[in-house]
């Protein structure tokens, strides 16, 4: 275990403000990261961890905000393999499925 | 209450930090929506959570092991799994994590590369022991990264410093007798460190080799020893030279080719032409008829050598 991936638990063991945990469960092809690879997000964004930069990381955060407003955890599949003449991010050729859910339940309030 | 995945983070870091083995599980896709996000873990025979069903569970448990080798630390993968929900069968998509005390890169000889080499593997997540037999070198003030920093007698250099054969050991003593007695120790072990390195010049190695050889070992046992240890980075500066050690072992462990991206993917004369283009052709999709794809000149015959 390297050490960013160290302090991302440590982080997520402790953390107490709200935050949807996001994790790369399967991927194929060329993504930036592979399978187990981590990133927490907070109402205002990305708390720590990455899920791929510029490829498809803007789409999990995007439908991390609705976990926020009470949805269920989902696995939001993300499609890196845009024609690259489109000079859309998502060129790095690959498929990941990133599972999102809600790190801290306790920590939300009710209603939510 | 099902359990969450900041108080699974707190187990893992609890069972890193007692250096056990621990292996996590998180439904992310079911017939039943409520068995999503469920998790669980297992650790030897304890075990807490619940993936939202006692046969999914168990099934899950029965096959965890299974699915990382004994010797990796770290994994994670997604796989279907059948389970029993009223008389029927179902199946479930469960993703998986395995965590294990971090590989150990132990380091003898606690001179000049010994120091950005303890930095390096920590970086790579390992945990560091440094041995040497002079204290003022087996200084712990001089390895902030290492986990212990022994000093040793060279007649038996790994006394204190039990081995298995998940265990990375870099040989960067002052000499070659002391590299000769830690490889007998090394290689007379009924389960030697997978990955023995030892540093030298091809005269210094050779020395050693030979050695190895009129006390009886064979060439299958010194083919063993990374020696010398490193990649081909041409690099002089210990720091440069820890560079190439660490390369090696991730080398070991992910499987690469170790060749500069840039020769093995070829992009550029693969898709764009080159001087290359003809031979580039027999591969398939590889489109060489790219915007400078025209016939090959003279100089193309002049460097045959650098592609394969």
């Amino acid at each position: 275990m390297t050490l960013d991936e160290k302090e991302l638990l440590a982080c997520l063991a402790r953390i107490e403000e709200p935050a949807v945990l996001a994790t790369i469960v399967s991927a194929k092809g060329s993504t930036p990261r592979k399978t187990g690879a981590r990133m927490l997000i907070g109402r205002e964004g990305v708390i720590a961890g990455t899920v791929g930069g510029g490829c498809g990381e803007g789409e999990v955060i995007q439908a991390a905000q609705d976990l926020f407003e009470g949805a269920p955890p989902t696995t939001v599949r993300v499609d890196l393999t845009d024609d690259f003449t489109t000079w859309s991010p998502a060129v790095c050729g690959g498929i990941m499925n990133v599972f999102i859910e809600r790190a801290n339940p306790e920590c939300f309030a009710e209603g939510q | 209450m099902s359990l969450s995945a900041a108080q699974v983070a707190a187990r893992v870091l609890e069972a890193l930090e007692k250096g056990e083995r621990i292996y996590t599980a998180v439904v992310t896709d079911a017939p039943d929506p409520s068995l999503i996000g469920r998790r669980w873990w297992l650790s030897g025979r304890r075990s807490r959570g619940t993936l939202g069903s006692r046969s999914l569970d168990e099934a899950v448990a029965a096959a965890a092991p299974s699915f990382f080798p004994p010797r990796e630390s770290r994994g994670a993968l997604s796989r279907d799994f059948e389970y029993r929900e009223g008389g029927r069968m179902r199946t479930a998509r469960v993703y998986l994590e395995l965590h294990g005390p971090p590989a150990r890169m132990v380091i003898v000889g606690a001179g000049h590369i010994a120091i950005p080499l303890a930095r390096m593997g920590a970086m790579l997540g390992m945990r560091i022991e440094v041995l040497d037999d002079r204290p003022e070198f087996a200084a712990p003030e001089r390895f902030p990264d290492a986990r212990s920093v022994r000093v040793i007698d060279f007649h038996d250099p790994f006394l204190d410093t039990p081995l298995g054969p998940s265990d990375h050991v870099i040989l960067v003593t002052r000499g070659h007798s002391f590299d000769y007695e830690c490889l007998v120790r090394l290689l007379r072990m009924s389960a030697p460190p997978a990955y023995i390195g030892m540093i030298g010049s091809r005269r210094r190695v050779r020395a050693t080799h030979e050695q190895l050889a009129r006390e009886g070992f064979t060439t299958e046992e010194m083919k063993q020893v990374r020696a010398p240890v490193g990649l081909d980075l041409g690099g002089q500066t210990p720091a440069e030279i820890a560079v190439s050690v660490v390369a090696e072992i991730i080398l070991f462990h992910a499987g690469g080719t170790g060749v500069p991206l840039v020769e093995k993917e070829r992009v550029v004369a693969r898709f764009f032409g080159s001087t290359n283009a003809r031979t580039d052709a027999a591969e398939p999709g590889t489109g060489a008829t790219g915007p400078e794809a025209g016939p090959a000149g003279p100089a193309a015959s002049a460097q045959p050598a650098t592609e394969k």
